[in-house]
């Protein structure tokens, strides 16, 4: 379950401009407000919509630290498209989207190729 | 009878919206005559309906409900998202459906032997589908009828599930009383990595290997070979969203298993792009 909630976050920032920039605002935050608004908090005959992460999974997300989410199994596509949603707007003279891309591998490589099958 | 006219496979890249626009760079201009050959193809054989394998990229369809193949039966589209418009610098789009060939190919009451498709009614097209549209028919005035192959959120269904797949296309139009001429696109890659150690190396494939031995098989029609040669941990091995690849295997079959006249990957400063091609015999 752990690894398909990964991915469920990343979905729900990456796909969506005005989520992006509030996760971007404040990341720990934002995390923790998700966690506290799935379904199972709040009403059990509301249609299933389950918010929960581990201690590892939810810290990894409030530092955007991209070794540990990749080593944690959460899919690659959507990883890289959500790291990418969370940087871009540092983009400026002196890191752009190579740097990233360079950033990111260096980040993943130590890793190898972790099972993302959720 | 309808005909199925031609079959052709491209790549679906998303960072070609930014990249592959005049001045052409020297490095695009063999992907771009790629797609304009195929392209004039369509027009040229008078294509008037469109079936389109490609996969959805995680955008539609998600783990909490991840069919195998979807046919879309949606009488038109809009197409792209938020989050591509914003990282790829797509355009929002809209194309026709073609409601009366997706019932013959999902079946309309009862599916059919070969699939057990899922169907959709309301689908909004990834990249994956609306890439090729844009190039190859930029007017996007050609009815489709998109097919979802689930190729990134394992289990996956088999490379001999995508012969399947093209054996009962081929037989459905075939069968269809009408006097359609019909093209089939498939959407995929070459050896390609995405959120993986070797994505956007800058240097081309990241399997130069598998992409000669994926060519071949085109080039030579080798279905059998192509289904071996797609094992899951090869084709993996390639980089982990190449399963993509696998859709050009519905072409294939389609076509009988014959050699296909365009039969390249071609480089660039990305992974290599698939371009197959293939006309009625």
């Amino acid at each position: 379950m752990s690894k398909y909630m990964v991915d469920k976050f990343m979905r729900a920032v990456e796909m969506s401009d005005a989520e992006v920039a509030a996760y971007v605002a404040d990341p720990a935050a934002y995390v923790d407000v998700w966690l506290a608004s799935g379904a199972a908090a709040s009403a059990p005959d509301r249609p299933s919509d389950d918010h929960e992460l581990t201690a590892a999974e939810r810290d990894a997300f409030a530092a955007r630290d991209i070794g540990a989410l990749y080593a944690l199994g959460a899919h690659p596509y959507l990883l890289w498209h959500f790291i990418e949603a969370v940087h871009s707007h540092e983009f400026a003279a002196g890191f752009g989207w190579r740097d990233l891309v360079e950033r990111y591998r260096a980040a993943v490589l130590p890793h190898g190729t972790p099972d993302y099958i959720a | 009878m309808a005909e199925l006219v031609m079959a052709a496979a491209t790549p679906h890249n998303p960072l070609l919206w930014r990249a592959m626009v005049e001045p052409m760079p020297d490095d695009l201009v063999g992907v771009a005559a790629n797609f304009r050959r195929i392209g004039d193809t369509i027009v040229e054989l008078g294509v008037d309906v469109i079936i389109e394998v490609g996969t959805d990229h995680i955008r539609q369809f998600f783990s909490d409900n991840a069919p195998a193949f979807v046919v879309g039966k949606a009488e038109r589209y809009h197409g792209t998202y938020e989050n591509e418009v914003r990282t790829f610098g797509m355009e929002y789009v809209e194309v026709a459906g073609h409601r009366e060939l997706a019932d013959r190919i999902a079946g309309r009451e009862v599916l059919p032997e070969a699939i057990d498709f899922a169907v959709s009614h309301e689908w909004r097209l990834d990249h994956g589908f609306i890439i090729p549209l844009q190039y190859l028919t930029p007017a996007l005035d050609i009815p489709v009828v998109p097919i979802h192959a689930n190729s990134t959120l394992p289990p996956l269904p088999s490379p001999r599930r995508f012969a399947a797949l093209g054996e009962h296309l081929r037989d459905t139009v075939a069968a269809w009383e009408s006097d359609a001429r019909v093209a089939l696109i498939t959407s995929g890659h070459m050896a390609t990595d995405i959120g993986g150690p070797r994505q956007f190396l800058g240097q081309g494939s990241p399997d130069p290997e598998f992409d000669e031995m994926a060519v071949g098989w085109m080039r030579d029609g080798d279905l059998e070979a192509a289904i071996e040669g797609c094992r899951y941990d090869r084709i993996m091995a390639a980089g982990n969203v190449t399963y993509q690849y696998v859709n050009v295997i519905t072409a294939l079959a389609a076509m009988g298993g014959r050699p296909a006249e365009l039969a390249e990957a071609t480089e660039s400063r990305f992974a290599s792009s698939p371009f197959f091609m293939w006309r009625a015999g």
